[in-house]
């Protein structure tokens, strides 16, 4: 790539070529040493997430050039039809995240990423399909981590991922997580203004059944293997999203829809409305649990659609987020 | 083959096209009367009877038309292979269509515009369905790992589609009567815009009591006798509650929109209209044709129009697209509400009919989505589904619109020979798919 790439903020970040896009169940058993390897870390007796050393994120992208979609087509079609995307040639943004997904993760497994992946939850997402992907196009992809910065419950930060074709870019996915327990030493002055501390999480946290979601316009009604079928789609197959058994492990009652299932789930289904090239964020509530039943209200507002998803028995909202057409 | 016609109409650009007649089975609630028939059997009685009223054994028509809407992929040419188990001729053509709810309405204004063109002196549009004999598949996994193992040319192959296989796969699909782009089911549409539009429980429990004591009113007065065939030991519509009462509906729990919040579920298994097993079919023609047939003229078949909306981002109701059809009809036949007699509004919900008549009277929908100057006005309830309509008699699919087709025929044929005056009936019928299709009758 002749780009040389800087983060969101400008900063420069050194270039780390993996020869081939990684497996992500290779990452995952990597994720998951390093996430026992930093909880001892924390388990110090004595140290409170106050005493932790200064968090840093690596300042490096990963990147996997030349990425073929040529062979893709069995995968992009399972793929729609699990999402209900049309059959079309485009590759969806949804589409082009699961693609990028293992070069980020590869990010947060890295010796020097100072968060432990297992633990780490997925709040929001913001994906501009900048210029058409078709199947065929040959992909050249970028990941990094960017913009560490505190949070009520722990800290946050982004992990981007750029996809360019022809050297131009085509996509842009930045997606927050949040590792909870841990702490910033000295919170910068200006986070305070930062889109994410603007975020009006006060709706988010209003008590179970007092928020009163709008009329429906769809329902979906997720069978217990949702979360077994996304996962053999995108190949994130964690745990909490297979089986009922494993999500119970980490404190779920039942397994959990993948966030990104759902969310792609509303982009298809605002329809061919939504053009070729467009905007799509998401910020996850509750959790959706398995199997179950969601209502959603997809509706057109002025620049684009939004779209709400809640469990109408208790009204708790799962997640939101917008469509715009770019 | 007197049926075709060879020589376009003369003078008028179009000729009359008129409703000479209709024949419908007694309609039956799921499971009952007609468990056992398929949807062959139930429209070969509906035609046969249609046949036999109006003598028309060995006559060559011009065609038949009409479909059912859950169908079994072996049924792909129903229609057609109903006629060749009838005693019309074998050179009767045919054609199977589908337009959900609107199915049986869409299937008359297609023959009635092939008789104005002059394509054809004589029709039946037809339409039958049965919820007890629906059409049950294998999954799309299974199906999918059918086919491939179908196409593939090496054992090895073949193992390799089944693999694929989960277990879920071998559940089999029933037919849905779910929206597919929406997962929302009919009733749970419905329940949306009955909210939105503020319908009370107590004014759909009035629509649904007045179609029971209507349509008890009407077999009582023999005005089926030449409508309705009886069939499998069935002489009425076995949904029919001839003693109910706004108390007894009043009762029932809701069954829709149960999770829109509280007092907004309205609607009952008394106000909804159940699935029914049903056929209906109706004789169409020129006034010559029927001239020569010796056979009677009940309403001409002026025009019709059909519509669709928006509704898979709630811009607007699932079932209101006549309510878009019908200011255009009424429009291009120079008319106002204040012109029609009779008011067919089919019932797949009470609060369907409700919605729709709100519609027409509030001045903000009838600018922003009818794109009308004010409100289109109000309907006189008392012309509205004078005979009964879905809610009583029940509603196969596809047999609704020959049902109601015949009663409206019946109805302005009967009001212009009381009054020496023509009448007229509008008719309109919401479907699946944010569809509806509207048609207009006049008396003879």
């Amino acid at each position: 790539m002749i780009v040389t790439p800087t983060t969101t903020d400008g900063a420069a970040l050194d270039v780390d070529v993996l020869p081939v896009m990684p497996g992500l169940a290779a990452l995952y058993a990597k994720g998951a040493a390093s996430s026992g390897r930093l909880a001892a870390g924390r388990a110090i007796p004595g140290r409170g997430a106050e005493d932790s050393p200064a968090l840093t994120l690596p300042t490096v992208a990963h990147e996997v050039d030349g990425l073929a979609t040529a062979g893709l087509r069995s995968h992009l079609r399972d793929y729609q039809r699990l999402l209900h995307e049309p059959g079309s040639e485009l590759l969806p943004s949804g589409y082009l995240h699961v693609l990028a997904f293992p070069l980020a993760t590869s990010v947060m497994v890295r010796g020097d990423y100072p968060l432990p992946l297992i633990g780490t939850v997925h709040v929001a997402n913001d994906a501009s399909l900048l210029r058409p992907v078709a199947l065929g196009d040959v992909l050249d992809v970028r990941a990094w981590a960017e913009r560490l910065r505190p949070h009520r419950r722990g800290v946050q930060l982004d992990v981007v991922a750029e996809i360019r074709t022809g050297g131009e870019l085509a996509w842009r996915g930045v997606s927050t997580y949040l590792s909870r327990g841990y702490a910033l030493p000295e919170p910068r002055p200006d986070d305070a203004t930062a889109p994410d501390a603007a975020a009006p999480v006060v709706e988010d946290r209003a008590p179970e059944g007092t928020w009163a979601p709008p009329l429906p316009t769809g329902r979906w009604v997720l069978p217990a293997g949702t979360g077994r079928a996304y996962g053999a789609i995108s190949g994130d197959r964690n745990p909490i999203h297979l089986s009922a058994m494993a999500a119970k492990a980490f404190g779920f009652p039942r397994a959990i829809a993948h966030g990104m299932y759902t969310a792609a789930r509303a982009l298809a289904e605002v329809g061919p409305a939504r053009g070729e090239t467009y905007r799509w964020t998401v910020t996850f509530g509750k959790p959706v649990l398995l199997p179950g039943t969601v209502d959603v209200a997809i509706t057109q507002e002025d620049a684009g659609f939004a779209y709400t998803a809640w469990h109408a028995g208790r009204r708790q909202r799962h997640f939101r987020g917008e469509v715009t057409p770019l | 083959m007197a049926a075709r016609s060879s020589t376009p109409a003369k003078g008028s650009p179009l000729r009359d096209a008129v409703v000479i007649g209709g024949n419908r089975i007694p309609f039956a609630r799921a499971g009952k009367a007609y468990a056992d028939a398929s949807n062959q059997d139930l429209l070969t009685a509906a035609l046969e009877g249609l046949v036999a009223r109006f003598g028309l054994q060995g006559e060559v028509l011009g065609e038949v038309v009409g479909g059912a809407v859950l169908k079994h992929s072996r049924d792909f040419n129903l229609v057609r292979e109903c006629v060749l188990g009838s005693s019309l001729s074998p050179a009767t053509p045919a054609y199977d269509m589908q337009q959900a709810c609107a199915t049986g309405l869409e299937a008359a204004i297609a023959i009635t515009n092939k008789i104005k063109l002059g394509q054809a002196d004589s029709g039946v549009a037809v339409g039958t369905d049965t919820i007890s004999d629906a059409p049950i598949a294998v999954s799309d996994g299974l199906r999918r790992a059918l086919l491939e193992a179908s196409h593939a040319k090496t054992l090895q192959a073949r193992l390799r589609a089944f693999a694929k296989l989960r277990p879920a796969d071998l559940k089999p699909a029933a037919p849905g009567i779910d929206e597919p782009r929406t997962g929302l089911s009919m009733g749970e549409h419905q329940a949306v815009t009955t909210a939105r539009w503020g319908i009370t429980r107590e004014a759909q429990d009035e629509i649904a009591y007045r179609s029971h004591t209507n349509l008890a009113r009407t077999w009582d007065e023999g005005f089926f006798d030449d409508l309705v065939t009886p069939f499998r030991g069935l002489t009425r519509d076995d949904n029919l509650r001839p003693d109910t009462s706004l108390e007894k509906l009043g009762t029932l729990k809701p069954v829709f929109g149960k999770s829109l919040g509280p007092g907004e579920a309205t609607m009952t298994a008394g106000n909804s209209t159940p699935l029914t097993d049903g056929a209906s079919a109706v004789l169409l023609g020129t006034r010559e044709w029927a001239a020569e047939h010796d056979l009677p003229v009940l309403a001409r078949f002026v025009d019709a129009e059909t519509a669709g909306v928006d509704f898979v981002h709630g811009r607007d109701g699932l079932l209101l697209a006549p309510a878009h059809a019908v200011p255009r009809l009424l429009a291009r036949n120079g008319l106002t509400l204040a012109d029609i007699d009779f008011f067919e509004i089919h019932e797949a919900f009470a609060s369907t009919v409700l919605t729709t008549l709100a519609a027409w009277e509030d001045a903000d929908y009838c600018r922003d989505e009818l794109g009308l100057d004010g409100p289109l006005g109000t309907v006189d309830r008392d012309k509205i589904n004078v005979n009964g309509s879905s809610l009583a008699t029940g509603h196969p699919f596809a047999a609704t619109g020959g049902r109601i087709i015949a009663t409206a025929a019946k109805l302005v044929a009967q009001r212009a020979a009381e009054t020496g005056k023509p009448a007229r009936a509008l008719i309109s019928v919401c479907a699946a798919g944010g569809l509806g299709a509207t048609a207009l009758l006049e008396s003879a």
